[in-house]
């Protein structure tokens, strides 16, 4: 069996060492919060309008919902491998790993954009329905959130390009890496509640 | 060790990817019904938890903080399937 150690000068502490800092935790958990109470409305308002929620999801664009899920997926590994790169002491590795999840990002902001497009086109909005009301509610909060965790991204590429942090200390890139993967975690959850189950 | 750990998050992401294409299969070509409903909302745990697990890497940290992201993904695919299976029980108990 191999056991992955991520830090092996790191104490034995392991059941209570943090990732990252109690800042970035106490942000990170705010935000699920903000979220959870999100998914919490979705629950209510499913369970009293069953048949508007049961069709709302057929008219959205799966395709457009998957593209994104396989993008912020895919930004999350490349900060994953931006992390790992700078524990090697190869800052310039992980600006490309980051450089391809701040691409993952912006494409998804394109993407999006073209997402709300195409509804408009089909007479979708706020008003249609409650279903859509929820669904552009949870959908723009999290595109605002793709949008400036993508240029707090770039900030940190910014601070690794000036050799600000160094193999031994890169507490920010490791908080921006657990805020991404926070952005990540809403849009798998969103996927399935808006775009997947009927 | 690094590669090793580097295999691993490799495998992880092509996983992730996998469980999105069959949700979004699943999407398309099933009929709702539990079963369906079960499989989408497991999926959503089992990515949530790898995120957490690996990604964030709260494998092996602070217990409250592993435990609380855990916890999310537990309750939300819960949620799903309780919202599925009692509905109209819910929609009673939450009326204005």
């Amino acid at each position: 069996m191999v056991e992955i150690v991520l830090r092996p000068s790191a104490p034995s502490t392991k059941t209570h060492n943090i990732p990252g800092n109690m800042a970035i935790w106490a942000a990170i958990l705010s935000e699920m919060s903000e979220f959870a109470i999100m998914f919490i409305v979705y629950f209510l308002a499913k369970v009293h309008n069953p048949v508007l929620f049961s069709e709302g999801p057929a008219r959205l664009s799966t395709m457009a919902g998957a593209s994104n899920t396989v993008i912020m997926l895919t930004s999350s590994f490349f900060v994953v491998r931006a992390v790992i790169a700078m524990r090697e002491n190869k800052p310039q590795t992980s600006v490309r790993w980051l450089w391809g999840a701040v691409s993952c990002g912006v494409l998804y902001l394109i993407i999006k954009y073209f997402e709300y497009e195409w509804n408009t086109a089909q007479g979708l909005s706020t008003e249609t329905n409650i279903f859509y009301a929820v669904y552009y509610y949870v959908t723009f909060n999290h595109f605002l959130h793709v949008g400036w965790g993508t240029a707090a991204i770039v900030w940190v590429i910014y601070r690794l390009n000036t050799d600000i942090y160094t193999q031994e200390e890169h507490e920010g890139l490791i908080n921006i890496a657990l805020y991404w993967h926070m952005i990540d975690l809403a849009w798998i959850t969103i996927f399935p509640l808006l775009y997947v189950i009927r | 060790m690094y590669n090793a750990h580097i295999k691993l998050i490799n495998n992880l992401w092509m996983l992730l990817i996998l469980l999105t294409l069959f949700s979004a299969y699943m999407a398309e070509q099933t009929t709702p019904g539990l079963l369906s409903v079960s499989i989408m909302a497991v999926v959503l745990g089992i990515k949530g938890r790898i995120i957490v697990d690996y990604f964030m890497e709260l494998k092996e940290s602070h217990i409250v903080l592993r435990g609380l992201m855990r916890l999310y993904f537990f309750v939300i695919p819960a949620m799903i399937i309780l919202v599925y299976l009692y509905p109209e029980q819910i929609a009673k108990w939450t009326a204005l």
